[in-house]
């Protein structure tokens, strides 16, 4: 490992999420100081300049998200002030703003900026993450709230970027879920208890925030907000997260968490129907159906919660903070790796239904086939597996990704360490290096900037 | 060639083993994957989970690499062995026909082991290179020459022992291996040599004898023959007869490629070894008081020394502790002199017992490959392989799968072969240098579906660099490409990758468009057959025209309408969006015969964009508008009365249709161009009415309305 780069003082305050262009050649960067900076790498030197720089939002602004190129040089903010907002960069000299708002143009010389083209205002909870969808289903956000909301907007016209119109919007939890028992190894059957515990989670950063910028409690349609005890730390505790499944084949499907759950759902969009849940991906199945789970017998990492909700862990322990989808890259299966509060970094393999098979259920060598019961006998079934899970962050795993081919995993968590993991030859997933941002105890020794080889 | 798998980032944010600080101060990690290289931003967000509340100060964003980009020498080294790569792919393709597969058999070997020879030349050259560098140049080096030494090492041993030349795969390997060893690791070293022979009496030196025993393992018979020659002098009778009837022993022993075949050498094996033991009759003669010299008893040593070429296995093991060669040494003089037959296939058992007592030294990946191969274990070669450099296993893997030594099936799970495995891995390493995507894409692409589909990844992701120059439009639309998206075109054309190829050509589209490079952008989206993307470029033009007005318009469509006629001879479903395209071009003409104050030809051009119902409907409102001074010209009447009729139609539509409220369809442009409300383009349409009613009034005054007008084109009858 070596370090490459720095970009000194780059927001005057914590930065909320990095994100690169397709091509890795623009950083958007977001902080807690509600502003979005765009940088250029000046390729001779592997320097990081500031090409814009704007507010963007009226609250801390948790992710942000790029378009294909293929549509331009768009870019998809999520916020604290639960809006997602469309920004597109324009060539300068264009007076007409169609929407009237644009961004304050970004300091410097810059002879680009970004417009504002839509805000989208439906999420009755703080936006935690936004990604656009794979190209081939043209230009489609999708977006997860702290209401629990998956929300898929579909941009209508494309020239103006000015009307999305709302595709989807479900509440996660309350999706047709697949029967118990989850998928899961038997390695998993035994819950570990970690130390993720959430130092200091009384009154946390975002819970402050929702507080200040809350509006009176939306009318929650589930009404299931108001009625949880502990409401205020819900935000706090929870995870939310998405990944859109890179592939074509079948069809719009995402991997989905919400709440304080461990649980991902692997939801399947379309057109004629309502969104249906094909998997189950829960590392911690209730031992007991959810209808029972009074008597606090639900698995593993939820344990010693007083009074539990069904079939979600309100300790947040578990909650997942981060999924991440890996381009399938012609692999027959897909990998999907979470992150969570249970301090765990998961990959998920899930096996498409065969073509040939459809109806029947798929195990994969002796592995526990996932029942998506839901759709009924008659239709193909997805099944999933863990095949690594890694506990080495030893405390709470904030965010996981991929690379371009989906061969190296990165997870990041509390204990300061930016981990990779990587499949050997005999496809088991083992430890690829780590980044850390300790004082070094001998820098030289740590830090081989010139890459020769090691001593032998 | 590892670098340390741990990083620590400059500069630290908490002290050294207090990383607990970090989430106390509200903080923890997170990273993103560039697609540029295989680089990492790391950042610190916020931890939902604490009390703090913005106010932290300036941040920092890190970026860190699992892997230094090749650079300098290494880079050389890279690009030329991947010719040899390319010219392997050749040739595999070719030879898997169906008519070559079995009929060429040993040709195929011969070629294999041909490619395989050129990259241990190569490497070899490269050690060369490295090693002679000066000393201000070995910092500008990446690898030092010892690393490309370890790739020579093991290349060459793995083409002697794996990639035998043709006829030879079932040949006593001994001497080969010897001549690796010599060569490779030099023992005894020239400068003991140069000290002994510098002596009077080289005897009396203690590094006397382990040079002599060391030079008859190592069979360099020059050497040794040296230095018994200068035993003639020694003191002792015996030794000096002795040592001369060695001499010829040594130079007289039988190698395999001086025999045309086997059985003869073995013959002269068995007659040499006959000769062996009657000296080593000879030597139990000796009688046991004149065995010692004043230094030594050196009956012993030339004891040793006959062991050896009796080939007595205790002897030779007993030389190799002394003398304190490794396990290399000692399995390959088992080879030559205690088992000349020794076959390839027979040497892993051999070798197995040897590190048993002797083992390779864990820590040296070199070691460890060169153990695997005598091992007979190419899979662990590998896996030692690339822990010392990824090049090394993947074009190792890439030779062996074409031989059969490893499995040539996908392993179930990933759908790749273990080749395809250590390709990829290599193929990976490239990718952290962006500029190397060509090799990086070309590495993959040999990897059946997966890698295919990973070299589908980084040729989308292959910056363009659209730097278009800024220059008059129409020109030749080829003479601006840029070489990347040539390149990034040609090789998806190379390798069927048509879906990449047009995504790339949209992406492509969508850049010029921003650029404001419309016909370009309008080739690309055709190139892709993206209609839909070729309709939006004609609207940004169209709206060049509502933001900047007539001039600009006019000149931006004179860059798009050398497409029209392309598209218009290519017969592609290009539907509704070439429509648009022919309004925006007959829209143009129109303006510019106006602004040449050509109004005659202006006039018709506008009747008959609407005639031919090229206009979209929220054009209409716009051209009506732009009628209203040629209706008010007062030199001529410059529309036939069926053309005046044709347009008050039009505006009656307009009006009509707005009554109905879907007055926006046909006004959308006329607001955005005036940024008026409907009603009040509605106003201003109505001052278009009067005009046409006034035009009316002026036919009627002249009668039969004849004479003014001038019959053109596909005027409509009346």
């Amino acid at each position: 490992m070596i370090q490459t780069g720095l970009i000194q003082s780059a927001h005057n305050d914590l930065v909320t999420d990095v994100s690169y262009d397709f091509y890795g050649l623009r950083l958007a960067t977001c902080g807690l100081d509600q502003r979005i900076k765009v940088w250029q790498i000046d390729e001779t030197n592997g320097t990081w300049r500031v090409e814009d720089d704007w507010k963007a939002h009226d609250a801390a602004i948790s992710r942000l998200s790029w378009a294909h190129p293929e549509f331009g040089t768009i870019i998809a903010s999520a916020s604290f002030d639960r809006t997602i907002k469309v920004w597109e960069q324009t060539a300068g000299e264009i007076a007409a703003q169609p929407n009237g708002s644009a961004s304050s143009p970004a300091g410097g010389s810059s002879s680009t900026r970004w417009v504002e083209r839509a805000s989208l205002v439906d999420a009755r909870g703080t936006v935690r993450a936004v990604e656009f969808a794979p190209r081939h289903f043209g230009l489609k956000l999708a977006s997860i709230s702290s209401d629990n909301h998956l929300r898929v907007y579909e941009c209508l016209e494309q020239t103006s970027l000015a009307t999305w119109q709302l595709a989807e919007e479900v509440d996660v939890l309350r999706l047709p879920s697949s029967s118990s028992p989850s998928s899961h190894s038997v390695a998993f059957a035994t819950p570990t208890q970690t130390h993720a515990t959430l130092e200091g989670a009384s009154a946390s950063l975002v819970a402050q925030a929702i507080q200040q910028s809350q509006a009176p409690p939306a009318p929650a349609p589930s009404g299931q907000l108001a009625a949880r005890p502990g409401l205020g730390n819900r935000e706090a505790d929870g995870g939310w997260a998405l990944a859109w499944c890179k592939e074509r084949y079948w069809g719009e499907v995402l991997a989905v968490g919400a709440g304080t759950g461990g649980a991902v759902k692997i939801v399947q969009l379309s057109s004629s129907r309502r969104p249906t849940t094909l998997l189950t991906l829960d590392p911690a199945p209730p031992l007991l159906l959810p209808s029972s789970a009074s008597d606090s017998g639900a698995a593993g990492a939820s344990g010693g919660t007083p009074g539990g909700a069904a079939a979600e862990d309100t300790s947040g322990r578990s909650a997942i903070t981060s999924i991440a989808w890996a381009p399938s890259c012609g692999r027959s299966y897909h990998l999907i790796a979470t992150g969570g509060r249970d301090g765990r970094v998961r990959i998920w393999k899930l096996a498409p239904p065969a073509d040939s098979d459809a109806g029947l259920g798929l195990g994969l060598g002796g592995e526990m086939d996932v029942d998506g019961s839901e759709l009924g006998g008659g239709e193909p079934r997805w099944s999933g597996s863990v095949v690594a899970e890694f506990d080495q962050h030893k405390s709470a795993v904030g965010r996981v990704e991929w690379n371009i081919t989906g061969t190296l995993l990165s997870s990041a968590g509390n204990d300061g360490r930016v981990r990779l993991w990587k499949a050997s030859v005999g496809n088991v997933w083992k430890p690829a290096g780590s980044i850390g941002v300790e004082q070094g105890e001998d820098a030289a020794d740590d830090v081989d900037m010139d890459g020769h080889p090691a001593s032998n | 060639m590892t670098t340390s798998k741990h990083l620590n980032l400059v500069p630290p944010v908490v002290e050294a083993d207090h990383v607990e600080e970090l989430v106390q101060s509200g903080r923890t990690t997170a990273a993103c994957f560039s697609p540029y290289n295989k680089s990492l931003a790391v950042f610190l967000p916020p931890n939902p989970g604490s009390q703090l509340q913005g106010g932290s100060g300036e941040q920092d964003i890190y970026f860190a690499s699992s892997e230094a980009q090749p650079s300098s020498e290494r880079r050389l080294f890279i690009s030329d062995t991947s010719i040899i790569f390319a010219a392997f792919q050749n040739f595999l393709r070719v030879s898997s026909t169906p008519e070559n597969e079995w009929s060429q058999r040993d040709d195929s070997v011969r070629t294999i082991r041909k490619l395989a020879t050129d990259y241990v030349n190569f490497t070899k050259e490269c050690w060369i290179h490295a090693s002679q560098a000066t000393k201000e140049n070995q910092s500008s080096l990446q690898f030092t020459g010892d690393h490309y030494r370890t790739l020579y090492t093991c290349l060459s041993l793995f083409v002697v022992l794996y990639v035998p030349d043709s006829g030879l795969e079932d040949a006593p390997v001994g001497d080969e291996l010897m001549e690796w060893l010599n060569m490779h690791f030099i023992e005894p070293s020239t400068e003991e040599g140069d000290h002994l022979s510098s002596l009077e009496k080289p005897w009396e030196d203690e590094t006397f004898w382990p040079y002599l025993l060391r030079a008859t393992m190592r069979g360099l018979v020059k050497a040794a023959t040296f230095f018994l020659e200068a035993l003639s002098r020694h003191p002792s009778n015996y030794l000096r007869r002795l040592s001369s009837q060695l001499i010829p022993l040594l130079s007289d022993q039988p190698h395999l490629q001086n025999f045309a075949a086997e059985r003869d050498f073995a013959h002269a094996s068995r007659r040499w070894r006959e000769k062996v033991k009657a000296m080593r009759v000879e030597l139990t003669n000796v009688p046991e008081s004149d065995r010692r010299d004043e230094y030594e008893n050196w009956w012993d040593r030339l004891s040793s020394i006959v062991g050896i070429l009796e080939g007595r296995t205790e002897v030779i093991e007993k030389v190799c502790d002394e003398l304190g060669a490794d396990w290399k040494e000692l399995s390959v003089a088992w080879g030559v002199f205690a088992d000349f037959r020794l076959r390839r296939q027979d040497l892993p058992d051999v070798v197995a017992q040897i590190v048993d007592d002797v083992p390779p030294d864990p820590t040296d990946m070199e070691d460890m490959v060169h153990a695997s191969l005598f091992g007979g274990d190419p899979m662990k070669a590998l896996s030692y392989a690339s822990q010392l450099d990824p090049w090394l296993a993947a074009h190792m893997a890439d030779i062996m799968q074409s031989l059969g030594l490893i499995d040539r099936e996908p392993v179930e799970d990933t759908g790749l072969t273990v080749r395809d495995s250590y390709m990829l891995a290599y193929a990976e390493y490239l990718h952290s240098d962006a500029a190397l995507w060509r090799l990086t894409a070309a590495y993959m692409f040999s990897c059946g579906e997966v890698g295919v589909q990973c070299a589908d990844e980084v040729l989308l992701r292959v910056p363009l660099r659209l730097g278009v120059p800024q220059q008059s439009a129409g020109e030749d639309v080829t003479g601006v490409l840029t070489d990347t998206l040539r390149d990034v075109n040609a090789i998806c054309f190379e390798y069927q990758r048509e879906e990449v190829r047009r995504s790339v050509c949209k992406i492509a589209a969508q850049e010029l468009m921003q650029k404001k490079e419309y016909g370009l952008a309008i080739s690309y989206c055709s190139s892709a057959e993206d209609w839909p993307g070729l309709g939006r470029v004609v609207d940004r033009v169209l709206d060049e025209y509502i933001i900047s007005g007539p001039e600009n318009f006019t000149k931006y469509v004179s860059g798009i309408a050398p497409s029209l006629q392309v598209l218009n001879t290519a017969s592609a479903a290009q539907g509704v969006f070439i429509y648009r395209l022919m309004f925006a071009v007959r829209y143009a003409e129109f303006h510019q015969r106006m602004s040449c104050q050509d109004l005659q030809e202006a006039a018709w051009d506008l009747v008959s964009i609407f005639q031919e119902e090229t206009a979209p409907k929220s054009w209409w409102g716009v051209l009506l508008l732009d009628a209203l001074g040629l209706l008010e010209h007062k030199a001529a009447l410059l529309f036939s009365y069926p053309s005046a009729c044709l347009l008050l139609r039009r505006l009656e539509e307009v009006f009509t249709r707005s009554q109905h409220g879907s007055g926006d369809d046909y006004l959308r442009m006329l607001n955005r161009k005036a940024h008026s409300t409907p009603e009040a383009a509605l106003n201003q349409l109505q001052a278009v009415r009067l005009a046409l009613a006034r035009y009316f009034a002026r036919c009627t005054m002249i009668g039969t309305g004849g004479k003014q007008f001038m019959g053109r084109r596909s005027e409509i009858p009346a």
